[in-house]
């Protein structure tokens, strides 16, 4: 089997630049993708091109489109017109062909998420059985393996609801991971968890970019867009207004509209 | 994978110490019960025994009443009671019982397999399909129970086909509570979060796995209870045995009465077992509510 460059752990890269494929062919590629919600234009002829191993951090104001730009991705949203790209395969709109393309890209959502139903364990295990057809006894091998990374090993016989927010969260992270996921969207995945439980998911998403993990991350915390991110993207009202390096993103907004977010920012 | 593992950051021990404590303070599971009301203060105890106290003086009152009344109108003599000591009572009783708990068995079974047929119509991302569920949802709700049973004791008979006596009772008893049953299903469906879904969506599973593995069982936890209650009306509904000659139950106390000319004595106790059997049910409900209250 193809060994992901995350899986080996013994990278101590910094987190940023040294990761990014310029070779290979962009993982996510989206083109001209438009949407809208009835009348409202939520996505606007949106260009977005994730290169192998790249950390994409999408920020911007509340309604701008960021979630339905990361749904749409792995075609949780329809789209009006536009293509999306995965390693250069088309994105197939239905059916069988579409859950193959989506079982390779993680998702993690703001609010978990998690099979309530269903033990800790088996949340990570369920996808490898159940779409890639993996036996039992090895996916619960790995799953063990996956849950001690993200420091949940010891809670793998209960069920989320008795799990804190922090904990599922990592659980949420676990369980994409043991699909071998190309890349990985993340929505927000710190917006609904308390203040003292937010570090231990960004810590986990942290390690994950130093592994090499293709990422396109929607959120608020600037500290750690600033640390991870190869390339960040401000959003507003379903454009791209300005993408750019860290540095510069925050040190010299271009537009208008990101110095006024930066400053809405700094008053907080 | 590699053997070497990125060393653990500090807050992962944090947290798992942390929760290590948090499980050994709660040992039960949160139960529907204690997720939906507080528990009562003293206050709420002491108004809730007094109401207790006067609702049961209230019903021993009822009670001697009647027994005076029955008195009066010699309802308690010997004759009308000696009967009941009589094994043959008891053996004919218990085969109504039995009748009646195969009648209500068998078209629970029947209700729910409908039932569900009739959800996976009305959930359909088919127009047709869902129009075609709902039509007959509507109608099989709309029909009083008995019509069902005239037609399969009057007019399925005519068409030649030649149903034993429990299909006669079971099956217009099941296709009048499927339409509920549907109905409930229905509103459990829709009670599992969207976030389930798409996240079993973004795995990679297809619709019909994902219906079978994340969502009907999570459905089927919600409306235990409410499915338990249909039951119920299941149970009371199969006293129509009597219009298809079915001996259930009601029926053979029908039988009785009529042999021993002691209506009221044996309504009583026939009253008295379908309590109990409903009883039980209503226990086994909130008992399977409160088990998988942690999935809530
Ligand atoms: N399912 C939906 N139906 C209708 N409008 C929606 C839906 N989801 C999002 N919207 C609207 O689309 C816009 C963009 O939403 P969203 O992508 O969630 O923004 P963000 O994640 O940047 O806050 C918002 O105005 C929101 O109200
Ligand atoms: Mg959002």
């Amino acid at each position: 089997m193809q060994q992901e460059p995350w899986t080996t752990g013994e990278s101590s890269a910094p987190v940023r630049q040294e990761t990014v494929r310029e070779d290979a062919p962009p993982v996510i590629e989206l083109r001209n993708v438009d949407k809208h919600f009835g009348e409202l234009h939520v996505l606007k002829n949106i260009n977005l091109s994730v290169k192998r191993g790249e950390v994409v951090v999408i920020v911007g104001p509340s309604g701008s489109g960021k979630s339905t730009l990361c749904r749409t991705i792995n075609r949780l949203e329809t789209i009006d017109s536009g293509d999306i790209f995965i390693e250069g395969r088309h994105m197939p709109e239905e059916g069988k062909e579409l859950s193959a393309l989506r079982s390779e890209i993680g998702m993690v959502f703001q609010s978990f998420n998690l099979f309530a139903h269903k033990t800790i364990l088996d949340n990570v295990t369920i996808g490898p059985v159940e779409v890639l057809g993996r036996k039992k006894k090895e996916a619960r091998a790995e799953a063990m393996e996956l849950l001690k990374r993200v420091g949940v090993d010891s809670q793998a016989g209960k069920v989320p609801a008795q799990l804190s927010g922090g904990q599922q969260q990592r659980v949420a992270i676990a369980r994409s991971l043991a699909m071998h996921p190309k890349a990985m969207l993340f929505d927000e995945p710190t917006s609904a968890l308390d203040p003292e439980m937010i570090n231990e998911v960004l810590d986990v998403m942290t390690e994950l970019a130093r592994q090499g993990m293709t990422m396109v991350i929607v959120t608020h915390e600037m500290n750690f867009a600033r640390r991870v991110a190869d390339r960040i993207i401000f959003m507003a009202d379903g454009n791209i207004v300005e993408e750019n390096t860290p540095e510069e993103f925050f040190m010299n907004p271009r537009s208008d509209r990101l110095k006024d977010f930066l400053e809405s920012l700094n008053r907080k | 994978m590699s053997e070497k593992k990125p060393e653990i950051p500090a807050s992962f021990e944090n947290a798992r110490t942390k929760t290590a404590g948090k499980a050994a303070a709660a040992p039960k599971p949160l139960s529907i019960r204690d997720a939906l009301y507080e528990p009562p203060g003293p206050k709420t105890r002491k108004r809730t025994a007094i109401a207790t106290g006067i609702s049961l003086s209230a019903l021993a009152v009822l009670i001697l009443l009647v027994i005076r009344q029955f008195y009066i109108t010699g309802q308690l003599a010997p004759k009308y009671w000696t009967f009941f000591a009589r094994k043959t009572t008891w053996k004919f009783l218990g085969k109504g019982l039995l009748g009646t708990l195969e009648a209500a068995a068998l078209a629970g079974v029947l209700a729910f397999v409908m039932g569900f047929l009739m959800m996976l119509g009305r959930i359909s991302r088919r127009r047709i399909l869902r129009a075609v569920g709902t039509g007959i949802v509507e109608f099989t709700r709309g029909v009083p129970t008995l019509l069902f049973i005239y037609f399969f004791f009057l007019v399925v008979p005519r068409s030649g086909i030649k149903l034993a006596a429990i299909w006669k009772i079971a099956t217009p008893v099941a296709i009048s509570a499927a339409g509920v049953v549907a109905e409930v299903l229905r509103s459990g469906v829709n009670a599992v979060p969207k976030g389930q879904t798409e996240a079993a969506l973004s795995l990679g599973m297809q619709h019909g796995k994902i219906f079978r593995k994340i969502v009907f069982p999570q459905a089927f936890r919600y409306i235990t209870p409410a499915l338990i209650a249909e039951l119920v009306i299941v149970v009371k509904d199969t006293t129509f045995s009597y219009v298809v000659n079915f001996p259930d139950l009601m029926q053979n106390a029908k039988v009785l009465i009529s042999n021993y000319d002691a209506l009221v004595q044996i309504y009583f106790v026939t009253a008295v077992v379908y309590i109990l059997i409903n009883y039980l049910l209503n226990r086994i409900s909130v008992t399977v509510a409160d088990r998988t209250g942690t999935t809530l």
